[in-house]
């Protein structure tokens, strides 16, 4: 039986430029006749890239300009030949220093009413640098190879590093590295300095101003500093500390031993670019960016045993991880009440119990009761309060553990959120479809139940899950929405 | 001495000698206890007890995938040529855990618990079980007697457990498949029949009881022939109206339910689904759409 894909559009609207693209995902059941049955997204193929678009920024520079983002999105929509309500999933990924509360509350406003049906907003540094390494190819690479590999991506505003090995996460962290921070006219005068680079420039004695001149030396120099701070860290010879103030987050206090790093973001493509040698082949997009390219490649070579590797995409890297990594496929095995879904943002509460602690009964309870105590502290009584719950440590149990499961929680969770018609469980584990239906013959038809697994989810991440496809898997997107500091 | 005196010293005797007999008794219980539980300290193993690692493998992670991805015997390390003595050994008392689940009976008690009532095939003992497996295909007239008194007839779902290859397939994996299913019949809005269990049952013994019974769909818990990586695995075979004469395609399965392969309460869960839809689509096997 041959699916129709789904359509997933991308669209990262970053520092210096927006792009979008709409990719095809192809899914097929991997599983044999003999097993419990499992799909899988087998081929993700992009059918549209948009040319780089200047980001409209309004006159303040930190918000925007909606509208004519918007009539430009429209148009795309247009040359690439999908309607909106062919769009079954997909991200807006809002990254760099355009990454603040309030144009991420506009796109979300906007997706509403405009983007599709499951195109959801996603933001936060540690999301970007991951879906930059999906996008660049560090992440399939390293599937391939023995090596840590390093995905850098530097766009105008930060540098978004995501270290990937064997094909997993070990973690993120993103530096105040960026082409824009500092942008200067032709002549090399100062026309903007960002403010999350001033505590860096303060602390490294750069005492610059908007309309001083620099010379090729100077910016070459600062640039210079710029990328050291940053490989002296991901090498391990700074230590990572939250009053660096080239650091903006972290995921992980040690990095460990890198091997290879590939190079994406607008930054990635300046590499394959001539060196500068002048003044005015650093200014020629009125900022540092060349200059930072370079210098980068340079101190680089300080570090021997880190390989340089080409990255497959560059500047393209954020929106196509966007567009075509976000999407996952949930397990086969689940149980859902179909005319719920889609369901967006919902932020998941971790319920973490281990065999022995399931075992436990009174445990079992306090644990249930104490994570529904502090929920319901956030929120109003008398509303539906949507949220997923997520168990996770339970490497495997009986019918009978999992059915004093589901009472424990499907009773404290009628307790605490009486007002909520509807329950969604996600688990680790492959136990949906009989949890769920524990919880079913719970609730009696009076709380609507859905319970899905083999997603991985953590503390602080919201989830979208969209509505069935071929009457047995969701599509599920994981978001992290941490914002910067406004 | 009256004669009520007499009495009461033969009752008194008689008591003492019931509770001397009721303590040796109870020292001898008390005895084989203790035998057994050291028997038990001494051959419990459990599986961290068998591994074997590669000493300085040049990449440890890649070995450790390989490892994960698979249950099969590999990167053990080994000794000269030959494996090492604990690989040996682990494979000896593997293969030996095969034989005994093909031996093995399953325990009255799990039955009872199921309410499960047991029926026969022609199947006369293991030995003919083995050679023989046409006989494992048909219920001896006894069974079909039973059957016929006790069963509803024309039922939607007819629930079999078999022994099969492997009795401690249904002893490892029928508490957490058996109500899981249940539920799953519940959850489907699916009405069964009454279930039993069939000693020295073969898969196709279900197209037999399909005559006997008239279902419309029945599902099968077999003990699969057991490997050296399980002996306790098990599959749910199931069929729309079964009957004499069907082929294999015409059986859907799910197979390797035990608890390091198919997960059982999941399984269970899964089995209501597929029924239903083989009511739906009148169908199963091949010609089933899941």
């Amino acid at each position: 039986m041959e699916d129709r894909p789904i359509i997933s559009v991308g669209i990262d609207i970053g520092t210096s430029t927006t792009k979008f693209i709409v990719s095809h995902l192809k899914y097929a059941k991997v599983s044999n006749r003999f097993s419990l049955p499992r799909y899988e997204i087998v081929e993700r193929k992009i059918v549209y890239e948009s040319p780089m678009y200047p980001t409209p920024l309004r006159e303040k520079r930190n918000e925007i300009n909606l509208e004519v983002l918007k009539t430009w999105l429209e148009e795309q929509y247009e040359e690439a030949g999908i309607n909106v309500s062919d769009i079954k999933s997909g991200a807006v990924i809002i990254t760099g220093e355009t990454a603040t509360k309030k144009n991420a509350q506009n796109i979300v406003h906007y997706l509403a009413e405009k983007a599709g049906d499951f195109v959801v907003a996603v933001a936060g540094a540690s999301l970007e640098g991951v879906l930059a390494g999906k996008g660049s190819g560090a992440f399939s690479r390293s599937r391939e190879v023995r090596e840590i590999i390093a995905n850098i991506d530097i766009g105008g505003g930060t540098a978004n590093v995501a270290i990937f090995h064997r094909g997993k996460v070990l973690g993120t962290i993103t530096y105040h590295v960026g082409g824009r921070l500092i942008e200067l006219n032709r002549d090399g005068e100062i026309t903007f300095i960002s403010p999350s680079i001033e505590p860096w420039l303060r602390s490294k004695n750069y005492l610059l101003s908007v309309k001083q001149k620099l010379d090729f030396r100077h910016i070459q120099q600062i640039a210079r500093e710029m990328c050291n701070d940053m490989l002296n860290s991901l090498t391990g010879q700074k230590p990572i500390s939250v009053d660096d103030p080239l650091i903006h987050s972290a995921s992980m206090q040690m990095i460990p031993d890198i091997d290879e790093v590939m190079i994406s973001g607008g930054i990635g493509l300046l590499l394959e670019k001539e060196a500068p040698k002048t003044i005015n082949d650093v200014t020629i997009y009125g900022d540092v960016g060349p200059l930072l390219a370079h210098e980068l490649i340079t101190q680089l070579k300080k570090f021997p045993f880190i390989k340089l590797n080409k990255a497959l995409q560059t500047s393209r890297a954020t929106v196509i991880g966007a567009g075509m990594q976000s999407t996952e496929i949930s397990g086969a095995t689940i149980c859902v009440t179909s005319s719920r879904l889609p369901l967006r943002n919902l932020p998941i509460m971790i319920l973490e119990l281990n065999n022995e602690q399931l075992r436990n009964r009174e445990y079992m309870y306090k644990q249930i009761t104490d994570s529904l105590t502090e929920w319901s502290n956030y929120f109003l009584e008398e509303q539906e309060t949507p949220f997923a719950v997520h168990i996770r440590g339970i490497a495997s149990c009986s019918y009978a553990e999992l059915k004093e499961l589901a009472q424990s929680l499907f009773f404290c969770y009628k307790q605490y959120f009486p007002h909520n018609s509807f329950l969604v469980v996600i688990c680790e584990n492959d136990i949906a479809k009989a949890l769920g239906q524990l919880l079913m013959l719970q609730s009696n038809n009076k709380v609507d139940i859905i319970s899905i697994d083999q997603i991985t989810v953590e503390q602080g991440d919201y989830i979208d899950i969209g509505e069935v496809i071929n009457q047995s898997v969701v599509p599920v997107i994981v978001k992290t929405l941490a914002f910067m500091k406004n | 001495m009256s004669e009520v005196d007499i009495q009461r010293i033969v009752e008194k005797v008689l008591v003492e000698l019931r509770n001397r007999m009721e303590e040796k008794q109870q020292l001898e219980e008390q005895h084989e206890r203790e035998v057994e539980s050291e028997n038990e300290q001494l051959f419990s193993y459990d599986v961290m007890d068998w591994v074997t690692n590669v000493p300085t493998p040049k990449f440890p992670k890649g070995i450790e995938e390989l490892r994960k991805a698979t249950p099969a015997r590999i990167g053990v390390w080994r000794t000269g040529t030959r494996p090492l003595t604990k690989t040996i050994l682990k494979l000896q008392l593997d293969h030996a855990a095969a034989v005994d689940a093909v031996s093995g009976e399953v325990l009255d008690s799990l039955l009872k618990e199921f309410n499960l009532f047991t029926v026969e095939t022609c199947y006369e003992n293991k030995e003919v079980y083995l050679k023989r497996p046409d006989k494992g295909r048909i219920l001896t007239e006894e069974a079909v007697k039973t059957i016929k008194e006790r069963c509803i007839k024309n039922p939607q779902v007819q629930i079999v457990v078999s022994d099969g290859l492997s009795a401690s397939a249904i002893e490892a994996n029928l508490r957490d498949i058996y109500p899981s299913l249940l539920d799953s019949l519940k959850v489907n809005g699916l009405t069964q029949g009454t279930p039993f269990f069939v000693k020295g049952g073969r898969v196709a013994c279900m197209d037999h009881i399909g005559e006997i019974l008239q279902p419309e769909v029945l599902v099968l818990l077999i003990g699969e022939r057991p490997g050296l990586v399980s002996a306790n695995s098990m599959s749910a075979y199931m069929c729309y109206r079964p009957r004499k004469g069907i082929v294999e395609s015409e059986r859907t399965v799910i197979s390797n339910i035990h608890s390091g392969g198919t997960s059982p309460i999941e399984a269970g869960a899964h089995i209501g689904t597929i029924l239903r839809k083989m009511i739906e689509q009148k169908a199963s096997g091949v010609h089933l759409e899941l």
